[in-house]
């Protein structure tokens, strides 16, 4: 992987930017482009659950898995293309060829993913739960090949882009002690500076390759299944296996955004932000955590060991301490007192920063064992994992993206937010609070609709809230628009400065 | 649990609790937010700034620390699983299918194929019960609903394993069988009926 000049191992050069720069726009149309359409099947799923429209199951669970996977996977990507970008262009050098291969990739597996619900009806969730596919499925084989296949190909895209990202760091700033920042927890100050988006992308993406292998043995084993269908693998296993990937993908969706605005809010704030003994102890803690904390998935499942069930909801717990009292003090001592004009990038940041806070709390709640037994499967857990995502790592996702759309990505030209930015976080907690509402009725999850519980009283709420949810939805889908278009002029219009 | 004497406790399930909880502290996290955007354009000295803000982060470590330490020493206490549960006065086996329930009194040794039961039965009100749950087919969950709706007591019903699941109907009254994995397309249709007696 070693090209000529990046054996220098220094700074990366102006022509090299310009591509990056090039690569970065590319991804960031993508992304507006795909959001808004992945959105809308959410709002098709809600406005079907509140019986506005009224489609088959088949059609229902399939919307239901391309939302799910898009916009996992969506996010995930644009956040490792964000994070890249701002590796590449101010730390280390990054290979274009690379970054544009793995972005041809994840539009391959997207493509893919698009057929196999829309056209195939795939629709198995985004868990694919083992043996679900493979039994009483109302889809044709073939989609439930082409899913697999893309998944694979969107693993492989991850895989390979967050392998080049370590490597690259670890070349400049010299092994995975140093990438951890263990320097800093000597008695005396490291001789060179470690910039946190290092640390922060050592301690996402290597959980990220480990679950990006996990997935890969998981999705060989789907192949195996439907070429010999006489196979039969144990359920418990491949259900942490996957939900050791999904569990790990999303989370480190969050940091990986976490890492930029480390990076960028110093420049709106005049206040350096840099690692120091106790982030250094908070991002090695949360590295456990992310490993270990997945087991909360699996609480109802009372075959699982009764260890891991504990690990479970300690790993869950103590995770909420280094992320607030490092990351979020980190932002509290960047904005307090800080005089700040308040543009768009350091307002989406700081809300971003709230909303990851209260995604955070209701996981908290979730992942006690004598809670999520009251909670599990209803829509309690889309209420928090969209928090964490709409209202969490999307607002991250548009503050960089108001950043980048500037001429020169600085601070000075940053716009003020307008009022597509307000009705898209109006619309987004009024969403997410039926959502909760929801969930706090005990409304289970993934039901097509809720007229044949045979619970009248559950029927009419959950239906009502849907539709409520439904409103809320297009509220934040005009306002998502409107800041898509502004963006999306900027971008195109940014002239890349001469050489 | 002298619940009579505290009618408001008795009421307050743990979804309502979840809910109260979160509400408070999403509050004050909005609050917090608030107040940190309207009093930034003040201008403090940036090392006395992050002093203060350092200050009160020790203290808030300290403080959540012994919060969540608390809180998993008493919630560890309270675990649905095998070795936490009562003695069960009557067990009962409960197969999950694709889509519907197979539920009879007694325990089987028939493979969750072979069993055959009913989408209905009756069991007694304020005994111990233990479901003991298998599937037949693809994972599914044996979730109880109460007639107000509420979420009572669940378990994964997987291919491959028994769960095992104590509950005491608290009252007599219909309870509602809720299949709460996604299975398949019907999913939504897997309901079952216990009737407490
Ligand atoms: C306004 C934006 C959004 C809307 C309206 C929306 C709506 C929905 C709805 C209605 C469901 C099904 C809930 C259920 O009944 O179980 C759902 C599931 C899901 N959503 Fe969203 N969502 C939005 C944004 C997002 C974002 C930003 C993500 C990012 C990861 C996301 C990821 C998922 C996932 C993973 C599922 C679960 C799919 C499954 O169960 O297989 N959604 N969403
Ligand atoms: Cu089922």
């Amino acid at each position: 992987m070693r090209s000529e000049n990046s054996t220098i191992a220094d700074g990366p050069g102006l022509a090299d930017i310009q591509q990056h720069k090039k690569l970065m726009t590319v991804w960031s149309v993508t992304f507006l482009i795909l959001f808004p359409l992945l959105i809308v099947l959410g709002l098709l799923m809600r406005a079907n659950q509140g019986e506005v429209v009224k489609m088959e199951y088949s059609t229902f669970y399939s919307l239901m898995t391309l939302h799910g996977l898009g916009m996992a996977g969506t996010l995930f990507s644009i956040a490792y293309a964000a994070l890249s970008y701002l590796i590449a262009t101010r730390y280390v050098k990054l290979s274009v060829a690379l970054g544009t291969t793995v972005y041809f990739l994840v539009v391959a597996g997207v493509v893919g993913l698009a057929g196999a619900c829309l056209i195939g009806k795939f629709g198995a969730g985004w868990y694919l739960l083992y043996p679900l596919p493979f039994i009483g499925a109302s889809w044709p084989q073939w989609s439930t090949g082409l899913a697999t296949v893309s998944l694979l190909v969107l693993g492989a895209a991850w895989l390979v882009g967050s392998l080049h990202v370590v490597l690259a760091l670890s070349k400049k700033y010299g092994g995975f002690s140093r990438l951890m920042g263990w320097a800093y927890l000597g008695r005396q100050e490291p001789e060179s500076e470690l910039p946190p988006i290092a640390l922060i992308a050592t301690v996402s993406l290597i959980p990220g390759i480990l679950a990006f292998l996990t997935a890969a043995a998981f999705l060989i084993l789907f192949l195996l299944q439907l070429f010999e269908p006489s196979l039969s693998f144990n359920a418990l296993l491949l259900k942490n296996l996957l939900f050791f990937f999904g569990h790990t993908l999303v989370n480190i969706t969050i940091y990986l955004a976490v890492g930029w605005v480390y990076v960028l809010f110093p420049e709106f704030s005049g206040r350096e932000w840099k690692l120091n003994r106790v982030t250094v102890y908070g991002w090695n803690a949360t590295f456990l955590f992310i490993l270990f904390a997945y087991f909360h998935h699996l609480y109802m499942d009372f075959a699982q060991p009764l260890s891991l069930q504990y690990i479970g909801q300690i790993a869950s717990y103590m995770s909420a301490i280094p992320a607030t009292a490092v990351t979020i003090f980190g932002i509290i001592a960047q904005v307090y007192h800080a005089e700040i004009r308040w543009t768009a990038t350091p307002l989406a940041f700081t809300l971003g920063g709230m909303g990851w806070v209260i995604g955070g709390v209701a996981a908290v709640v979730d992942s006690t064992i004598a809670i999520n037994k009251a909670l599990h499967n209803t829509l309690w857990v889309p209420a928090h994992f969209h928090t964490y995502m709409l209202a969490g790592v999307v607002l991250f996702i548009l503050g960089f993206l108001y950043y980048l759309a500037s001429p020169q990505e600085s601070a000075r030209e940053n716009t003020r937010a307008g009022a597509g930015f307000w009705l898209f976080v109006i619309g987004a907690y009024g969403f997410l609070a039926m959502f909760y509402l929801a969930g706090a009725n005990s409304i289970p999850r993934r039901f097509a609709d809720y007229a044949t519980m045979g619970l009248a009283s559950s029927h009419q709420i959950g239906a009502l809230l849907a539709q409520i949810a439904a409103a809320f939805v297009v509220l934040l889908l005009v306002g998502i628009l409107g800041v898509f278009w502004g963006l999306f002029v900027r971008l195109i219009a940014r002239r890349t400065p001469p050489l | 649990m002298k619940t009579d004497l505290f009618p408001l406790l008795a009421a307050l399930t743990a979804q309502k609790f979840s809910g109260g909880i979160f509400l408070m502290a999403a509050l004050v996290v909005v609050g917090l937010t608030t107040y940190l955007i309207l009093t930034s354009r003040t201008r403090e000295e940036k090392y006395a700034a992050k002093k203060r803000v350092y200050g009160l982060r020790a203290r808030y470590f300290i403080g959540l620390s012994v919060i969540l330490l608390v809180a998993l020493v008493i919630s560890l206490r309270f675990l649905p699983y095998e070795r936490y549960q009562a003695k069960p006065d009557q067990t009962v086996t409960v197969v999950a299918m694709q889509w519907t329930w197979k539920m009879a009194a007694g325990s089987s040794d028939q493979t969750p194929l072979e069993f055959t039961g009913s989408n209905e039965i009756s069991l007694p009100a304020g005994k111990n019960i233990r479901f003991v749950v298998a599937s037949a087919d693809v994972n599914h969950n044996f979730a109880i609903y109460n007639s107000q709706g509420v979420l009572v007591a669940q378990t994964q019903a997987m291919p491959g394993y028994r769960n095992e699941l104590a509950y005491r109907f608290p009252e007599k009254g219909d309870y509602m069988v809720i299949c709460l994995e996604y299975c398949g397309g019907p999913h939504t249709i897997m309901t079952g009926k216990i009737h407490a007696l």
